[in-house]
This record gives C-alpha cells, sequence and structure tokens, in this order.
C-alpha cells in the first residue's frame, strides 16, 4: 500500500514537472528537431543572431504582460511602436535632439499613449480592449502626422551604440531585454503593486471590494506597459538604421502570440517571466528553423498558428482536470 | 376590490358550469369541480449540504390562482423551475400532468408541450431585438420572416393590457414595468396552460399591477392554472384563490384563500422553534461607531440608522428589499446618491471600497466566489490582499510579515487549511468564508458588514463564524449582519432593522424580537 502511494507520488510530481514545464519541453524539442533537419541551426552564430533578433520583442511582451495580467489587452502596441519610433527618429535626426533627448519624449509619449488607452476605458467604463481597437487608428494617424509619411536614417553614432556595443560580450539591447524580465520578474513577486495586477487579474470586483483602487491599477499597468514599448522601439529601429511609419506593426501579435505561450493567460492573472522568454523563443525558432530547413516561409505562420492554438488548449484541458481533482478533494475532506 | 370579487364570484359560477360535465375527483371527502392541470409527488431537490425540496406535493388546477409564500430559501424558486424543466429533481418523484402521463423528470421541451410558460424574476427578453420579436420569439411560419404577423400579434397581446408598446421599439429602450408587460404578454400570446409568476408585480406601478390582474382574471376564464409568487401579501389576498405555504423545503398547508387571514398565514410560514445556540455575550456600549443618515440610491430611500460599539445590528427583509444594496452604498462599492455617513460622529465622504477601509469598514460579501475570494490563489495571497500596502516598504513586500498575519488569522480564524499555498477554491465553503474573513480584519477593519454570513456552509462551521462574529463584537467592534435566516437574526443580533422595498419599515430591539413581528415588517405589514 505505502509503496503503491510512494509509487504513485513519484508519478504526480514528475507529471506535474512535465505540466508547468511543458513550453520548455517544447522549445528544447523543436531545437533538437531542427538541429536534425538543417545542421547549420545549431551553431553559435545562429542562436546569437536569434536572441540579438528578438531583444526588442521580449521588451514588448514584458510590457504587454502588465496589461495582460491585469486581465486585458493591448492591440494598439504596434502603432505605438511606430509613433514613438519616428518621433524619436524625427527629433534626433532633423530637430537636433541630442540621442538622450529624443528618447525622453519618446518614453513620455509611450506612457502617453497608455494613459491615454488605460484612461479611457477607467472612464468610459468599457472594456480596454476595445477602446485599444479604436486607439490603433488614432495611433496610426499620429504616426503619419509626425512622419509625414518620409522616412528617416542616418541617425547618430551614440544612438546606434544601442544595438552595436557590447557589455561582457553581450549585446547592450540584450541585457536591456535581461534587466527588463529581471525588473518584471521582481515586481511581480516581490511587490504589493505585482500582486495587486494579478488579484485584478483573477477577479477584478473581488480585488476592486478589498479595497484596491481598480482604476488607477488599469491606467498604470497601459503606462508602464507604454514604457517598455518605448524602450523596443529604441532598440527596433537602431537595429534597423532606418524608421518610418510601417515600422512597428505586426509586433504587437508577435508579442501577444509569445505570451500566451509562455503561459500569461488574459483572463486569470497567472504567468510567470521565465514562460514568456520561452514563448519568445520557441516562436523565433520556428522561424529561423524553417528557413534554414529551407522550407516555403510562408509555412511559418501556419505552424506558429497551429502550436498557439495546442498550447491554448493543453492549458485549457489541464486546468479542466485540476478543478476536477480538486473538486474530488473536496467531496472526500466533507 | 368589490368588482374584483365580483369577478372572483362570476368566475367561480361560470366555471362551475363548464367543468360539471366532468368526472368529480374526491379527495380527503371534498368534491373538486376544476380539472387537475398538474400534480406533483414526493418531490425532492438536494444540493450539496442542503435539502431545496422534501418530499414536496403539491396539486394545480384549471382556472385557479395557486400562491406559494415562504421565506427567502422556503424552496419556492427551486419548485417553479422543476415544473418549468429548468433543473430535474431528485429521482423518486412523481409529475403527472391531466393527460394522465408521468413523469419523474421534466425538460423545457417537455414543459413547453404542456404549456407551461414562465415570467421568472429576472427578464427573460433579448435587448437587442423588437417587442414584437420577442414576444414571437421561436415560432416559426415558413421560411420567411413575417414581421406584420409578429407585429399583429403584439398589439393584440397589449390590448389585453390595455396599454400601448410600440411593437417596433428594441427592449432594451423599454423602461422594466413595460418589459415586465412584454414578458407577461410574451407568455399569454403563447398556448399558455400552467402560467408561472414569480414575483411579477415587482417592477410594475399600483396601475399597472391592477391591468396585470385583470389579465389573469381573463386567463382564470380561459382555465389556465396560474401560480403567483410574491412577497406582497395584500396580492396574495386580492388575486389567489389557493395558497401553498412552504417552508425550508417542506409543505407546510394548502389553505382556501377566502377562509384565512394574514396572522394564520404569517403563523404558518415561521411555525419553528429556535433550536441552534447561539453564544451569549456582553459589553454593548453607548458609543455610536457609524451613523448613516439619509441614505439614498440603488433603490434605496432615506434610509437613517447607527450602529453602536460592540453590537450586531441584524438587517431584516425579504430578497429585494435593498438590504444588500444598502451596505454596499455604505461600503461604498455603489454611488450613493445623498445622505452623509459619520464614523466617531466625524463626517467622512466615502466613494470607493477603498476609503472605506480606510475608515476601517469592511465587507464580507454575499457572493464569496465573484466578491470575496480570489477563488484561484492561495490562501496567503488571499488574506494578506488587503494589508499588503501596510507591510511594504519601498513597494516591496515584507514576506516575513506576510506569513506572519497569515499564520494568525489561519490560527485565530481556525481555518482548516493543508499549508498557507493551498488554493482557496480547493477549500470547503467555511473555509473560504473564514479567509474572506481573515482578508477584512487584516485590513484591521473596526465597523465589519456580513452579507448573508454562513450561506451554503455546513453546520459545524456555521457555529463557528457564529462564535467569532461574537468575539468580534465583545471586542468593541461594530458589526452589520444581513441575513435571511430567521434563527440567525435573531440570535445573533442586539437590534434589527427591518427593510421593505428600500426603506426602514421598522426596528426591533432585542426584547421586542418574535419571528412574526419580524416577518410582518418585512412582508409591509
Amino acid at each position: 500500500m505505502n509503496q503503491i502511494n510512494k509509487q504513485e507520488m513519484i508519478k504526480n510530481k514528475f507529471t506535474g514537472i512535465v505540466k508547468k514545464y511543458a513550453m520548455f519541453f517544447v522549445l528544447i524539442g523543436l531545437m533538437i528537431i531542427f538541429t536534425m533537419i538543417a545542421p547549420s541551426f545549431l551553431t553559435l552564430l545562429n542562436l546569437k543572431n536569434l536572441i540579438i533578433q528578438n531583444s526588442h520583442v521580449i521588451i514588448v511582451a514584458v510590457g504587454l504582460s502588465f496589461v495582460m495580467m491585469s486581465g486585458s489587452l493591448d492591440l494598439s502596441v504596434g502603432y505605438q511602436i511606430s509613433a514613438v519610433g519616428v518621433l524619436t527618429a524625427l527629433l534626433m535626426t532633423t530637430k537636433g535632439f541630442s540621442p538622450i533627448a529624443a528618447m525622453l519624449c519618446g518614453i513620455l509619449l509611450g506612457m502617453l499613449f497608455g494613459f491615454i488607452n488605460g484612461t479611457v476605458a477607467v472612464i468610459l467604463k468599457i472594456d480596454a480592449l476595445v477602446v485599444t481597437i479604436a486607439t490603433t487608428t488614432v495611433f496610426q494617424g499620429v504616426s503619419y502626422l509626425i512622419s509625414k509619411g518620409s522616412a528617416y536614417s542616418n541617425f547618430p553614432e551614440s544612438f546606434r551604440l544601442i544595438t552595436k556595443s557590447a557589455f561582457l560580450g553581450i549585446n547592450t539591447d540584450v541585457w536591456l531585454a535581461i534587466i527588463s524580465v529581471l525588473i518584471a520578474s521582481i515586481v511581480y513577486n516581490f511587490t504589493y503593486y505585482g500582486r495587486f495586477v494579478k488579484a485584478m487579474g483573477g477577479n477584478p470586483e473581488a480585488t476592486r471590494l478589498a479595497g484596491i483602487n481598480t482604476h488607477f491599477m488599469r491606467i498604470s499597468t497601459f503606462v508602464i506597459s507604454g514604457m517598455f514599448i518605448a524602450i523596443a522601439a529604441f532598440i527596433l529601429i537602431s537595429k534597423q538604421g532606418t524608421t518610418n511609419s510601417t515600422v512597428g506593426p505586426g509586433t504587437e501579435m508577435t508579442g501577444m502570440t509569445a505570451a500566451i505561450l509562455g503561459g500569461i493567460s488574459f483572463n486569470s492573472g497567472e504567468g510567470k517571466m521565465w514562460g514568456l522568454v520561452v514563448g519568445v523563443f520557441i516562436l523565433a525558432i520556428i522561424e529561423n528553423g524553417m528557413q534554414l530547413a529551407g522550407w516555403n516561409q510562408y509555412i511559418q505562420y501556419i505552424v506558429k498558428g497551429v502550436v498557439l492554438l495546442a498550447a491554448i488548449g493543453f492549458d485549457k484541458y489541464q486546468r479542466a482536470v485540476k478543478t476536477k481533482k480538486s473538486k474530488k478533494n473536496v467531496v472526500v475532506a466533507a | 376590490m368589490n368588482c374584483l370579487k365580483l369577478l372572483h364570484f362570476l368566475n367561480k359560477q361560470t366555471t362551475k358550469e363548464v367543468v360539471l360535465w366532468q368526472p368529480l375527483d374526491r379527495k380527503e371527502g371534498t368534491i373538486q369541480l376544476k380539472k387537475k392541470v398538474l400534480s406533483l409527488n414526493n418531490i425532492s431537490k438536494t444540493y450539496p449540504g442542503v435539502l431545496a425540496l422534501d418530499n414536496f406535493p403539491i396539486e394545480f388546477y384549471a382556472g385557479e390562482v395557486h400562491a406559494l409564500l415562504g421565506e427567502n430559501g422556503a424552496g419556492k424558486s427551486t419548485l417553479i423551475k422543476i415544473i418549468a424543466g429548468a433543473i430535474t429533481p431528485d429521482p423518486g418523484g412523481k409529475i403527472s400532468f391531466e393527460d394522465g402521463k408521468v413523469y419523474s423528470q421534466l425538460t423545457p421541451q417537455i414543459a413547453k408541450e404542456y404549456g407551461v410558460e414562465v415570467i421568472y424574476q429576472e427578464f427573460n427578453l433579448i435587448g437587442c431585438l423588437t417587442v414584437a420579436e420577442n414576444i414571437c420569439f421561436g415560432e416559426r411560419y415558413g421560411a420567411k420572416v413575417n414581421y406584420k404577423r409578429m407585429r399583429e400579434k403584439a398589439t393584440e397581446a397589449f390590448k389585453l393590457f390595455d396599454i400601448d408598446i410600440d411593437p417596433n421599439a428594441p427592449v432594451y429602450t423599454l423602461p422594466s414595468s413595460k418589459q415586465q408587460i412584454v414578458e407577461i404578454s410574451k407568455a399569454i400570446s403563447r398556448n399558455v396552460r400552467i402560467l408561472i409568476m414569480d414575483e411579477p408585480s415587482a417592477p410594475l406601478s399600483v396601475s399597472e399591477v391592477e391591468k396585470m390582474f385583470k389579465v389573469i382574471e381573463k386567463l382564470k376564464q380561459q382555465g389556465t392554472a396560474i401560480i403567483y409568487i410574491s412577497h406582497r401579501m395584500e396580492e396574495i389576498f386580492q388575486i389567489s384563490d389557493k395558497v401553498t405555504i412552504m417552508r425550508d423545503g417542506k409543505y407546510i398547508t394548502t389553505l382556501e384563500t377566502a377562509g384565512t387571514n394574514r396572522k394564520v398565514l404569517v403563523h404558518h410560514m415561521i411555525g419553528r422553534e429556535l433550536k441552534e445556540s447561539f453564544p451569549v455575550r456582553e459589553g454593548r456600549r453607548q458609543e455610536v461607531l457609524l451613523k448613516a443618515e439619509g441614505v439614498c440610491g440603488n433603490g434605496d430611500n432615506n434610509i437613517s440608522f447607527e450602529v453602536n460599539r460592540g453590537e450586531i445590528l441584524g438587517l431584516a427583509g425579504l430578497v429585494g428589499a435593498g438590504r444588500t444594496e444598502l451596505i454596499r452604498l455604505i461600503y461604498g462599492a455603489d454611488k450613493m446618491e445623498s445622505g452623509n455617513i459619520y464614523i466617531y460622529g466625524k463626517k467622512v465622504k466615502i466613494n470607493s471600497p477603498a476609503a472605506a477601509i480606510k475608515y476601517g469598514i469592511g465587507l464580507i460579501p454575499e457572493d464569496r466566489k465573484q466578491q470575496g475570494c480570489l477563488m484561484g490563489r492561495s490562501v496567503k495571497t488571499n488574506i494578506s490582499l488587503s494589508c499588503l500596502k501596510k507591510i511594504s516598504r519601498f513597494g516591496i513586500i515584507n514576506k516575513r510579515e506576510e506569513n506572519r498575519i497569515t499564520d494568525y488569522y489561519i490560527e485565530k480564524l481556525r481555518i482548516k487549511t493543508p499549508s498557507t499555498e493551498q488554493i482557496v477554491g480547493n477549500l470547503s465553503g467555511g473555509n473560504q468564508q473564514k479567509v474572506v474573513l481573515g482578508k477584512t480584519l487584516a485590513a484591521e477593519c473596526k465597523i465589519i458588514i456580513f452579507d448573508e454570513p454562513t450561506r451554503g456552509i455546513d453546520v459545524g462551521a456555521k457555529q463557528e463564524i457564529y462564535r467569532i462574529i461574537s468575539e468580534l463584537a465583545q471586542q468593541g467592534n461594530g458589526i452589520i449582519m444581513i441575513t435571511s435566516e430567521m434563527e440567525e437574526l435573531i440570535g445573533m443580533s442586539d437590534r434589527i432593522l427591518v427593510l421593505y422595498e428600500g426603506k426602514i419599515k421598522g426596528e426591533l430591539k432585542k426584547e421586542e424580537f418574535s419571528q412574526s413581528r419580524i416577518l410582518e415588517l418585512a412582508s409591509g405589514l
């Protein structure tokens, strides 16, 4: 009897680990598959490129995670990046601002965008998701008004150092991504602010009745998201060396997909930062690996979508099993 | 009133004529002249921990208005939902119809076939569709939508009420009284044989209620059986022929309305001895902790009261009397239209739950799952939620302090949980309630509002909750307690306020407590 129990416990523990780190195993599995198909996949250069290419996506996903953990979504991220990018570029190249001053203006613009999204949602008492559908178009207009449709390049060398310099052998932009993930982890795990964000995602009404100012929380999550998005925009345009108003849109979907893959669900206030990073790299590896394998590049979109659905389905199934089990437990206890 | 009595009389005469040729149904020596359309036998319904209906028998006759009467939780809603096929009763019961068929449970389809129509308390209309579309919802006249016929049908239905409602107006644009009339019209425009009305008069004005009664009279003449639920006792005397009294899911008695009076009905509704024991307590002080003055909003009108230190103030009233609405105003969860709140004699402005907690008001809400707990989170996260800000420095939570507080309340409230990390959703109802209580106490509240603190909790845990509430009062906190359980109300309260339709109907001191007095006030007598 005892023996069986022990075995069962070990088995439960094992399946628990598999479930908890499922996405991590998927990542490893994908790496193994692509290494076998394309030998050039598992080279130091390729992996380094993979990380550098996705530094800004990680920061976008970190910013988005604040909005998603609090139980909402932001679809306007793409044009936020676009507008912040062209404003910063314009100020640096034609208005003679120093890169630092230009970036400060960019960050303020990003935070303003977030403030608008959050405040409108709070004042009109509508779902922030719906608000951001509308503000996507508004921010698009803002972006084109700033750029007047033209492209900017010839950024100051000091600005390009964001992506060109390295510290301890790691690129500055990758450092920024690492720091963002660390800061977000600290906020979620050690501060009351992070706890409130998660509580709100779990049950906004109970959170409000517990005496937490959910209006302030809603607005602030969007403002924080706007700040991270502005930083991501700097990295993106610095990497490319040029920008115009079409740079940015599309990133919101990649960021959201990665976040969902990583287990950040937008109606339960759950998720871990490492999951988010894993999510970003699963998407990146699918894209990169299929290119190296020489497959039709358009298939990658289908594969990404299917992987996302599979991840959500797995999560849902797991939750259903969990609640069934816990119900059983309650009956036994009663 | 005279006119109505005449109608009653005429109606009885005509139905007698109509049914005379039918075989007489002999039952307990009396001769039933009306045709039995539905009878229920041995109907039980168990919910986890609660027996909502207990071997319930009831019979309904054509052309008769049969009122159901009972306190909150007596099982009225469960009964009508079983008849409508919305919920399935426990196996073993019998539901027989006029054609002799017997079912052990119904589905909505079977109920529809026998012409059962229900007007629920909450509207069942589709707001974005027009009045006519709602009334004809689910009917088919071939492939094409026949708007003209739908409009005609709607207009015809409203003629009964002598009321003018535009059949083309979307339902959400109508005031709630008109929506209710649409709801009733929808039910009666079908081939209705058994019409169930659950508090149909609540959203209606006096004149509209009169019109509804005329429609009911007409339906009676057509031989429809009507099941009428209302907490307004005068209506029951005005419209019903029979009244069945239920209590705690049990059948008590069925009386001819004409041969009874309010006192008798109230007596039957209570009819129980207080059996649970409640902690004895002293230390009530004449020191006003909270004072509400002329509070309006949320359907409540000009409510004033005081809570003293060490006192438990009971709020009584039937469902819809505005008790929960009142405390939500005081807690800042809903917006107060006018009125003042004083704490320790100082006027304060409470416009959010955050402000309420700042002034030391805590709420244990009615709906644990939706408003009380974060069901998917740990015991620790739940308990510390309301005090996290206080135990943080520079935004960083002092985890040692958090653990200490959590352990303290787990021990003090005797929360049965394997660990502080246990997910609250996996605990039993009583322990979940204690977690919510722990959360409120951790915010160091002095005035604690309990909204149905023992709903869905087993007996042992109930006693624990009573003990905790008593202790809190003894320590000099002020307690406001809403409860629909009479024993609990009388056993725990020092003073009882009775609400009726958004107003204070009366205040009772400890020595004046009696079940009949409370129920009379709550019924608006």
